[in-house]
């Protein structure tokens, strides 16, 4: 057996059994990375009782550390608290390369954080977009340019996400990379007999919020239903404003012609799909949007607002854009619905295939991963001048935080020398290894 | 696009910018063009302020100071024994009457007698209940130091005058729209419980009551008396401010020479200095949009 390439320990407090695009992005990369020969460890915070060491398919290692989420998923900060589980995991698995996700994810932070400090080459990708003016914003800002300070190679999903990530750190653009996320095409395929056209069905699938735009569907349904007499809504998805949909639905008598699915779990997505014609995606705020690859995947033509990294997802013709408004959103309706006669699901699902795949974005991975490792190494001084340079206060924080992380790592290690943590053994499971259980 | 991926029919063809069709042939995944940051907005919505229209508005900040300041002074003047409470009774009564001058000058409502009598009422019930409660507010804190009393009774007023509405009004006029925020109501109950831990210390029931009284009457209703003169008229506002700060900086005068100077500073810097120093910070406004930003709804959400 080949010695595994890069030893890639992936971090964030986003993972399965929760579900969303972080989630899928890091399942999916780090099915892909071993296939390829690399060893991939998850690292995550405990979700119920699965706490400890789980394997997945593939013999994805992960590990869920006993550490209790406080909000939204996310670990309770505590700076250092993370630093000997995460420095155990590091000797355990013998890993190379540190790889964060997620920007929110305080797990994700204290694993670079530590990760520096002992000297390991860090990754970070980040999925989402932030703006610059309000007060969680800039706060999150600060944490964020203090992780990726010193960080190795960051990656973004979208060209929008790059400049935003690249604005937000004040990282180099040619540290930043871009790998978009991708779709499982062989899971979202196109219904083998297409839905009739004579009743046109658009399809909502996302959770029911603000940032989702749920208002902008409250108001372009009953429009859209009143143009076209042969149109009816299939929403899947719940959350607060779940209420203003029902109540939308009822003030216009739509109870026949709008269809609310509620949750619809990532396993019947596909199903819901493949009942429509058209996909409506009406986010406020996007850094990629996986949905709607998924929609397009099925052969669904998408009609979406232009928000975010939105317009970088899918070529011109398979697409239907429109400014977050709802007149505007209605005339991108009409233009779709005009020019469905021409959509050929099945070839749409055959040009997603060659336009996206996981093994694609692990391949491009992989060449991050290489990069890292060329980087040279820097001492605890060179570093701590990069700090120095973000901000006089700021600056001198980060500093201390990072100083003392190194000696609390010191100290560890007088504790606890390095050559006393037991490595695991590698149980490296190849293509056709999976069958054997 | 698939032409591109095969890649062999030019050997570097244009970069562009999208996600789709795995990396682009000629170009590494961190390949950044020109039209990086193209789309990057600064200062799109920064508003050129005026230091003139700046210190105009400033003069409602000062013109509240005034009034809590002389708040103030009446209670030293009563606790002191200076001002019986005949006087302050007096004193409350031309308050309550002026004031309701002033709204029924400034409201273009007209005045119905089934309003008027709701008016009556409400302030009946009110002066009852406070007169009835006089005696508990009095022996309220007898077991608390007065050392403590005037400590917290001085760090309640800060906390009031640092959440205050200033802009507004945190007692509506009846059918107003908007509920006060948080910020502002707690900066009344802290005004409140300021007056209520003064009172305490005073000599009768009477005094009690009086100050209640006067300082419920100002705590809640100058902010709304105010409010209305502004919206009424920006010149008379004006004038009022400018006669109450007058009033304020001699009776202050006349207590104390340190604070009459303290305060002076305070109103300049306020009026003056602040809207100065507002000014002059814009020029570090630095304010990035771009298509990263959250995109904001044309219609309003009635939820």
């Amino acid at each position: 057996m080949a010695e595994p390439k890069h030893r890639v320990l992936m971090v964030s407090d986003f993972f399965f059994p929760n579900f969303g695009g972080v989630e899928n992005h890091i399942y999916y990369l780090s099915q892909c990375l071993l296939k390829l020969g690399h060893k991939v460890v998850v690292m995550t915070h405990a979700y119920g009782n699965r706490s400890g060491v789980r394997y997945m398919t593939g013999g994805l290692k992960v590990y869920y550390v006993p550490w209790r989420p406080f909000v939204m998923q996310t670990t309770f900060p505590t700076v250092y608290g993370t630093l000997p589980i995460v420095r155990t995991i590091l000797r355990r698995e013998k890993i190379t390369v540190v790889h964060g996700h997620q920007a929110f994810s305080t797990l994700c932070h204290e694993a670079l954080m530590h990760a520096r400090t002992m000297g390991y080459k860090v990754v970070f990708t980040d999925h989402s977009l932030y703006g610059f003016a309000d007060v969680g914003s800039i706060h999150m800002n600060k944490v964020l340019q203090f992780s990726l300070a010193d960080i190795d190679q960051a990656i973004c999903v979208s060209h929008t996400s790059k400049e935003n990530t690249v604005l937000r750190s004040g990282l180099s653009p040619a540290k930043v990379f871009m790998i978009p996320n991708a779709v499982d095409t062989a899971m979202f395929k196109p219904a083998s007999v297409r839905p009739s056209t004579e009743v046109i069905t658009i399809v909502v699938i996302s959770r029911l919020v603000y940032r989702k735009g749920a208002d902008l569907l409250v108001e372009v349904i009953p429009e859209v239903c009143r143009l076209y007499p042969n149109v009816r809504f299939v929403v899947g998805g719940d959350g607060p404003k779940h209420v203003r949909l029902e109540e939308m639905r009822e003030k216009h008598s739509l109870q026949d012609r709008v269809e609310m699915l509620g949750a619809v779990p990532h396993s019947r997505v596909r199903s819901v799909l493949v009942t429509g014609h058209i996909f409506l995606n009406s986010s406020l705020t996007e850094a990629f949007c996986i949905a709607i690859l998924e929609a397009a995947s099925c052969g669904l033509l998408t009609v979406s607002t232009r928000v975010g990294g939105v317009p970088e997802v899918l070529p011109d013709d398979m697409v239907v854009l429109a400014e977050p408004d709802p007149d505007d959103m209605v005339r991108a309706i009409e233009k779709a619905i005009s020019i469905l006669p021409s959509i050929n699901p099945e070839e749409m699902h055959n040009r997603m295939k060659k336009l996206y795949s996981w093994q694609d974005v692990a391949k491009r991975t992989e060449i991050v991963y290489d990069r890292a490792l060329k980087c040279s190494n820097r001492n605890l001084l060179e570093r701590l001048s990069r700090f120095l340079s973000c901000g006089a206060w700021a600056g001198k924080l980060f500093c201390m935080v990072m100083i003392v992380d190194y000696l609390l790592w010191r100290l560890l290690q007088l504790l606890q020398p390095d050559n006393d943590i037991e490595e695991a053994p590698d149980v490296l499971l190849h293509h056709h290894g999976e069958k054997r259980h | 696009m698939e032409k591109n991926l095969a890649g062999d029919l030019t050997p570097r063809p244009k970069w562009r910018k999208v996600a789709y069709g795995g990396m682009q042939t000629g170009y590494d995944d961190n390949y950044t063009d020109e039209s990086f940051l193209e789309e990057m907005v600064m200062n799109a919505n920064v508003v050129r302020r005026d230091l003139l229209k700046v210190m105009k508005d400033s003069v409602s900040i000062s013109q509240y100071l005034c009034i809590v300041a002389l708040v103030v002074l009446v209670w030293v003047h009563t606790l002191g024994s200076s001002l019986d409470e005949n006087s302050l009774l007096l004193l409350d009564l031309s308050l309550l009457a002026s004031g309701f001058l002033v709204l029924l000058l400034t409201e273009e409502k007209m005045l119905s007698l089934s309003l008027l009598l709701r008016y009556v009422v409400n302030i009946s019930f009110f002066t009852t209940g406070l007169y009835i409660l006089a005696p508990i507010y009095q022996t309220l804190t007898r077991s608390i130091s007065s050392d403590s009393i005037w400590a917290v009774t001085v760090s309640l007023l800060l906390l009031h005058l640092f959440l205050h509405d200033y802009s507004g009004s945190t007692i509506r006029a009846p059918g107003a729209l908007k509920s006060p925020n948080l910020t502002s109501c707690i900066s009344l109950n802290a005004s409140i419980v300021a007056s209520v831990f003064v009172a305490s210390r005073l000599p009768s029931r009477l005094h009690v009551f009086a100050v209640m009284l006067f300082s419920l009457q100002v705590f809640l209703f100058a902010p709304l008396v105010t409010y209305c003169i502004k919206k009424f008229s920006f010149g008379l506002h004006l004038c009022f401010s400018f006669a109450l700060m007058g009033l304020t900086l001699y009776s202050v005068y006349a207590l104390h020479r340190l604070f009459f100077v303290l305060f002076l500073v305070l109103v300049v810097l306020v009026n003056v200095v602040c809207p100065y120093w507002l000014i002059r910070m814009q020029e570090y406004k630095f304010e990035i949009n771009g298509p990263w930003d959250e995109a904001k709804l044309c219609f309003d959400i009635t939820d």
